[in-house]
């Protein structure tokens, strides 16, 4: 993929809105990788592509609880660059779903780990406003909203950047090299989201009364409707 | 023994709490120490809120928990005691035995330094530490069961500058 | 001694709550390890302090947000009544005291129940929900069309009531917990999630790795539940979003290196 800065801009762009979801405004889970990397990829044209990633991630996701002050992924960003990049490649690029997804895995825990110097800005900012806070000045508690908000935008676009970046960059050298077969790395990413998935579930639900079953059953149900499909 | 966790937590019950260490450990009581709570009827209404139905919980002053523990630690199911504060842990660690204590949330506050995201401690409160450790007290720091539980050594020599 | 400004209709008038209910979507806008979501409740009823004795900038109006703005921490959706609450109990004119004793006093419960209704449940049975549609073959939009529209109702619906019960009852909103959908929807939408999460595998494994193979979907889906299993058994300690980041590395190195 050849890209310019003008190309991707709108993928920066969608990166720190999508970013600012996951905890800063307005939290309507459009940050969720199911909805970020299908953004992304339509923005690049492929939706379908997306969606693809996106599901993928969002079973990785679905163990990530946002508990707090307890660290967890930033998918926001992350999946609208795994998104765009994947929808970006041919269609059948042998190696690229496995790629993106790891690309989005890795980013997600940098921009993870951004969102914790952001909140250590946050009370710089506090404690210099302290005096004026403990005064009761309504400009002040704004302000620091607003400057709080506008750095996590800021934020997540300079992680979407720099994952666009390093992707732009690193998945074609990559895919040149690549000498195993497709089959190969989709079922290996796909087992190891399978799994993730089967154990954020089972640890989700398996304490709600009778919940066991209802896991066991909702997985023979799955099975009995694709051999009906089928 | 049915105590899984001694944990102090200055929000005492939350969703770390009760999803991030309830499910993994099956957890279907907890037991609440605070003086202040024990004599408090709306503040006991606000935390049976915050408890889910499937768990029970049972409100003790330090004394009473202290006359209380053995009876805890014969009970069937598994059990978190909470305290909000590490004074309060100390005292109860004076009047019964306690192998291990977790430090899961102690907020900031004027004249607390940070020694970890979730941990910002005093003077006061270090030497509280201390001296349980002393007692032969396992204190650890981890706010969820996902975390590494952060020894105490540790926690007090890495402390950063807040 | 301060009187109740709380206007004699009973209720604060709907332009004023909907700027409260929107500056509450930004409620964590300045989160920090040290004030957390503190900042962002006195942001979100600022509109409505401006109605103390006094209006903007007047000693009770500083008195209140200099309260309002120091550490809370607490579910950011649920986060909203507690904004409502306290700010009934501001207007009211309930005394300092008792204002923060039962503000420290709502974080823990707050968190508790949100992170129970919607972190642990509503959220990923909706996310179940979208995956799902997309594992029976649905479109892009009918996927997270219906993940987005679905969550955010609950979502919205959740932030309009907690703001109005917190406003109607103030410090006396405890019993407002205890509708049986706040202590019992977790156990029901968990049970509606199980299934999903069941369902789900299968779903995925065929979709993701085409259904044109399905013997090698057959044995993704094996090994992936066998080592799901494996994973529930050190659950807890171990994330598995953390170790599937190596090993998809070492799947990568081996596929540019045979």
């Amino acid at each position: 993929m050849h890209a310019s800065f003008v190309d991707i801009l709108p993928l920066i762009m969608l990166g720190g809105l999508l970013g600012l979801d996951v905890v800063g405004f307005p939290q309507a889970m459009i940050s969720r990788p199911l909805v970020a990397a299908t953004l992304g990829g339509a923005l690049v044209g492929g939706a379908g592509a997306g969606l693809l990633v996106g599901a993928l991630l969002e079973l990785f996701a679905l163990e990530t609880l946002p508990f707090g002050a307890s660290r967890y992924p930033e998918w926001g960003s992350a999946s609208v660059v795994a998104g765009g990049m994947y929808a970006s490649q041919p269609p059948d690029q042998v190696g690229a779903l496995a790629l993106a997804v790891l690309l989005a895995l890795a980013l997600a825990q940098i921009g993870g780990l951004s969102m914790i110097s952001l909140r250590r800005l946050n009370a710089r900012w506090a404690n210099r406003r302290a005096a004026a806070l403990e005064r009761g000045s309504g400009r002040a508690v704004a302000r620091l909203q607003v400057a709080g908000l506008t750095a996590d935008f800021v934020r997540a676009s300079i992680v979407a950047t720099g994952g666009l970046v390093v992707g732009t960059l690193l998945i074609p050298t990559v895919l040149a090299e690549w000498r195993g077969t497709e089959e190969l790395a989709r079922s290996g990413t796909v087992a190891v989201a399978i799994a993730v998935a089967a154990a954020a579930g089972w640890k989700l639900f398996h304490a709600v009364q009778g919940g066991r079953l209802f896991f066991l059953g909702g997985l023979g149900a799955g099975l009995t409707l694709l051999l009906v499909l089928l | 023994m049915a105590i899984e966790l001694y944990r102090i937590d200055d929000r005492l019950i939350h969703g770390q709490v009760v999803v991030g260490w309830g499910s993994p450990l099956d957890i279907q009581f907890l037991v609440l120490v605070d003086d202040d709570v024990a004599d408090s009827e709306w503040e006991q209404e606000l935390y049976r809120m915050g408890t889910p139905p499937e768990m029970a919980i049972y409100f003790e002053t330090v004394d009473s928990a202290a006359g209380q523990l053995d009876h805890y630690r014969r009970d069937e199911r598994r059990g978190i005691l909470l305290t909000s504060s590490i004074q309060t842990m100390r005292r109860l660690a004076e009047a019964a035995s306690i192998p291990a204590v977790n430090l899961g949330g102690i907020h900031h506050r004027t004249g607390r330094t940070e020694r970890l995201r979730y941990v910002f401690l005093d003077g006061e409160e270090e030497e509280a530490l201390r001296s349980l450790a002393d007692r032969g007290v396992i204190v650890t720091a981890q706010d969820v069961p996902a975390a590494r539980a952060v020894p105490l050594s540790e926690l007090l020599a890495a402390g950063q500058e807040g | 001694m301060p009187t109740s400004v709380w206007p004699a209709s009973g209720v604060l008038p709907w332009h004023l709550r909907a700027t409260i209910l929107l500056r509450s979507l930004a409620i964590q806008g300045s989160w920090n390890y040290e004030t957390m979501l503190g900042n962002g409740v006195a942001f979100a009823m600022e509109p409505a302090l401006r109605r103390l004795p006094g209006g903007r900038g007047g000693e009770a109006y500083r008195a209140a947000m200099a309260r309002q703005c120091r550490y809370f921490n607490a579910h950011p959706y649920l986060a909203t009544l507690a904004v409502g609450a306290l700010l009934r109990a501001e207007l009211n004119g309930d005394s300092p005291e008792r204002i923060e004793r039962f503000r420290s006093a709502l974080c823990g419960p707050l968190g508790s129940c949100g992170d129970r209704l919607v972190w642990a449940a509503w959220l990923p049975l909706c996310a179940l929900i979208g995956l799902v549609i997309w594992g029976l073959g649905g479109s892009p939009l009918a996927a997270v069309g219906s993940f987005v529209v679905i969550y955010n109702i609950g979502h919205v619906a959740l932030r309009i009531w907690a703001l109005n019960v917190g406003l109607r009852d103030g410090l006396r909103v405890a019993g407002a917990l205890g509708a049986p959908w706040l202590r019992r929807g977790p156990d029901w939408l968990g049970r509606v999630g199980a299934v999903l999460a069941g369902a789900i595998l299968p779903l995925a494994t065929l979709r993701a790795v085409g259904p044109s193979h399905v013997g090698v979907a057959a044995a993704v889906l094996l090994v992936g539940a066998l080592a799901g299993g494996l994973l529930v058994r050190v659950q807890g300690r171990w994330e598995g979003w953390r170790l599937a980041l190596p090993l998809l590395l070492l799947l990568v190195l081996f596929s540019v290196t045979v």
